[in-house]
């Protein structure tokens, strides 16, 4: 099984840099479709899905492997090899910033910089330190997963409609946006949720953007904070938005925020 | 209510009163209208909803997460998303399990959502049903898993000890064989000595029957677990039924005499062939007779009548007997299933007759089985087997001449149980030959060479060097070619018969040595000074 096929990799773009882009839990790269083609034009860019999310092999999923994130990382290790020459940006959505932490950890020599686009190194409230859930809420989310996952499962037909407004995306992506193995969710929903990377924080040396969205459910602002006190090579960028995927409710302000961080970086 | 122009309900009114709930919120999700359906089933006012709060809040944490991760980025990727499952909470708190559809469009260049819920408290409840029988089949499945794998595994324990039990059914056999032979041989020369005292000799004849027996009970349990381990092959060719019947009925004659039973023979005009081995088919007649004779009281009937029906013929051996009881009909072929209120009145045995018939005819392509109409009515045993497409079996050989007149031979006995030896070389010495011992394979090849035997009887089992080797060096010398090499092993199976070809032996004898073969052998060796002729039986 190649990287290629396994994570679904996409490579487009031009540019002596190359950008990873890692979706979040929920959907696939297809997430990117509003922020990538911005940087195309400077960067080579290259899209893939995690293994068990999207067009992945889900034959790939190993169970054992990806109990922790750094599974995931080791993936993302394997593709910056094969796709990239020099030191990369690595732009991690939600769950995908802290497996490019891991990965960055692993070898700093590889990454440039990163981009953590609504990152949480932990997501359940422990004393003093606010993850903005309880691990009862995790569950919920579990229970919420399953109920819907009997009507969206992929061996079933996608209860999902057309979008007329939008004819380009066509009916090849409206069959794979979030559309998974509910076994494999369940099993991703509680590696992520139940995950715990703070210690991780402080070892990563690689440059580090944080966009924090001003109102995320699922990341606080109060987490994007821990995060950049905490982390020694990181800026806190803050996006005036509501909801958790800035890269597509806000693409052009995370554009510049992420201009800017390149630009200082010169890269 | 108010009415438009066509004289039905105005939009308005439709909104509101729609039957499912309607919503429209900001990108944002903050909630801009919602329809009086789904205020009722949320238990707010419009002003409420409409007055700051956002859809998110109306979700349970989980609920909210799902949005997050799922329902917003679908709806900016494509517009619109459907049958979304969530629990919305009601006002008090509790929840309302909703299916949810929603369209992304713009208004006055304002992004909105337009959302469409129904209340599916039903199908809810059906769905944790589903949910919770699939995982109830889960855990069945898993345990009858767990409960398989454990079967196979008490399988294999069963398998495993039923192979150690005939791994150990042949050797206990095979050990018993080898004290069987010196009492034999001494059996044979009390009998050559004319013994005065009447209790002595009633002595004799105690020991002999029962020796005897012995032999014969470790016989069977020696080839029925042949048998049940697959190392028993038949020495087939075409056989006459009637030829395999007499001798069988001749061998059970006496004991059907002293049991003073009626024996009624019933044989057909034609000459029935089969492709078998001699030996086991009159060993299979044998034993159904004896078992019937040995289950019959004094003085009973038994028939052994032979028919042919189509391309097979029947041999049915009935008796007037203890009958067998209807449950046990299809166990009496079990080894060791000997029926509890028959040991009273057997004459011993271990049960293990009719398991090695049954093998036995099973070998032969036949079947058996029983059949009785209850104790004390007697019992029928029937063996199907099939007719040779050979019409007429071969001439039979000339029946040997057993007993030459005996001269004097040179006979070299090498066997390292010294009693063994010792004792067969007394039976040759009473039979007037010359006789020398050896217990081992450097003895034997010595002995060979100072003796001169024309007869070497030779023990395979021996130390350090062994009867295979001891008959290859023999064959080597120009003087041991023309030797008479005989094997004694108390293995006599075919494997055993082709190695003792293979190192060169004339003929293989099974031990305890039966002294009439052993007499027919010294009968045909060349007469003294003449060339080795061919024996009777060659090693093939």
């Amino acid at each position: 099984m190649s990287v290629a096929r396994r994570n679904h990799v996409h490579v487009a773009g031009q540019g002596a840099v190359t950008m990873v882009f890692a979706h979040g839990f929920g959907c696939d790269q297809n997430m990117w479709r509003y922020l990538a083609p911005a940087f195309q034009d400077r960067y080579r860019t290259v899209l893939f899905d995690l293994v068990g999310s999207g067009s992945s092999d889900l034959q790939a999923y190993d169970r054992e492997k990806y109990s922790t994130l750094h599974g995931h990382a080791a993936d993302v290790l394997e593709i910056v090899e094969e796709f990239a020459e020099g030191p990369v940006v690595f732009v991690g959505h939600s769950v995908s910033a802290m497996i490019g932490l891991l990965a960055s950890i692993r070898a700093p020599q590889r990454f440039a910089a990163q981009v953590m686009v609504g990152p949480s190194p932990c997501y359940i409230n422990d004393g003093d330190y606010v993850g903005g859930f309880t691990r009862q809420d995790i569950e919920g989310l579990l229970d919420t997963l399953e109920s819907n996952y009997l009507g969206w499962s992929s061996t079933m037909a996608p209860a999902i409609m057309g979008a007329p407004e939008q004819p380009e995306l066509g009916v090849e992506l409206t069959n794979s946006f979030c559309r998974t193995d509910p076994e494999i969710a369940k099993h991703f929903a509680r590696v992520t949720f139940l995950s715990d990377h703070r210690a991780d924080l402080a070892r990563s040396s690689v440059p580090a953007l944080i966009l924090q969205c001003s109102d995320d459910l699922i990341a606080p602002c109060a987490v994007g904070e821990y995060m950049q006190r905490t982390m020694p090579n990181s800026t806190l960028h803050i996006i005036d938005n509501v909801g958790h995927c800035p890269h597509m409710s806000a693409p052009d302000a995370s554009t510049v925020a992420m201009r800017e961080f390149f630009q200082r970086l010169g890269i | 209510m108010q009415y438009a122009d066509d004289g039905l309900p105005a939009a308005e009114v439709l909104f509101e009163q729609a039957a499912c709930g309607l919503l429209l919120s900001a990108a944002d999700g903050r909630i801009l209208r919602a329809n009086a359906t789904c205020c009722r089933w949320l238990g707010y006012h419009a002003s409420e909803l409409s007055g700051g709060m956002r859809v998110q809040d109306l979700l349970t944490m989980g609920g909210r997460v799902f949005h997050q991760t799922h329902w917003a980025p679908l709806l900016q990727m494509q517009g619109s998303v459907a049958e979304v499952k969530l629990d919305l909470l009601h006002r008090d708190g509790h929840t309302v399990p909703m299916l949810l559809n929603a369209v992304r469009r713009e208004h006055a260049g304002t992004v909105c959502h337009e959302l469409a819920l129904m209340v599916v408290n039903d199908r809810h409840r059906y769905e944790r049903e589903l949910l919770q029988a699939r995982k109830n089949a889960e855990s069945a499945l898993a345990a009858h898993r767990e409960a398989e794998k454990a079967l196979q595994e008490s399988r294999d324990v069963l398998a495993q000890a039923d192979r150690r039990k005939d791994e150990f059914l042949a050797t206990l056999a095979h050990e018993l064989r080898n004290p069987l032979a010196p009492m034999r041989n001494v059996l044979e020369i009390l009998r050559r000595k004319q013994l005065a005292d009447a209790q002595l000799l009633w002595c004799r004849d105690v020991l002999e029957r029962q020796l005897r027996h012995m032999t014969h009970l470790v016989d069977d349990l020696l080839e029925v677990s042949r048998i049940t381990q697959g190392k028993l092959a038949l020495r087939r060719q075409p056989v006459e039924l009637a030829t395999a019947v007499q001798g069988a009925v001749e061998a059970a004659r006496p004991m059907i005499e002293a049991a003073s039973h009626q024996l009624q023979l019933e044989m057909p005009d034609e000459t029935l062939v089969l492709d078998a081995d001699p030996t086991r088919l009159t060993q299979v007649i044998l034993n159904l007779l004896t078992n019937a004779a040995k289950y019959t009281p004094a003085g009973g009937h038994i028939s052994l009548r032979v028919w042919r029906e189509g391309g097979e013929v029947v041999l049915s051996v009935r008796d007037s007997g203890i009958g067998i009881p209807r449950q046990h009909l299809a166990s009496v072929f079990e080894m060791f299933s000997q029926l509890a209120p028959a040991l009273e009145r057997s004459q011993g045995g271990l049960g293990i007759g009719l398991a090695l018939v049954r093998g036995l005819v099973q070998l032969h392509g036949g079947t058996i089985h029983a059949e009785s109409e209850g104790p004390g009515r007697g019992s029928e045993f029937l063996v199907r087997l099939p007719l040779s497409p050979q019409a007429s079996p071969p001439p039979q050989s000339a029946q040997a001449a057993r007993f030459a007149a005996e001269a004097r031979r040179r006979v070299l006995v090498v066997d390292d149980n010294e009693d063994a030896a010792r004792s067969l070389a007394m039976v040759l010495e009473l039979q007037g030959h010359h006789v020398c011992t050896a217990n081992d394979g450097a003895d034997a090849i010595r002995m060979v060479r100072s003796f001169s035997p024309e007869l070497v009887l030779l023990d395979i089992g021996l130390p350090q060097l062994n009867g295979y080797e001891v008959a290859r060096h023999l064959r080597r010398q120009d003087w041991g070619r023309s030797l008479c090499l005989v094997a004694l092993t108390g293995w006599g199976q075919q494997q055993d018969k082709r190695l003792a070809a293979e190192a060169g032996f004339d003929q293989h004898l099974t031990k305890p040595v039966e002294p009439d073969a052993l007499a027919a052998i010294l009968a045909q060796l060349p007469s003294q000074g003449g060339p080795a002729g061919a024996p009777d039986t060659p090693l093939g």
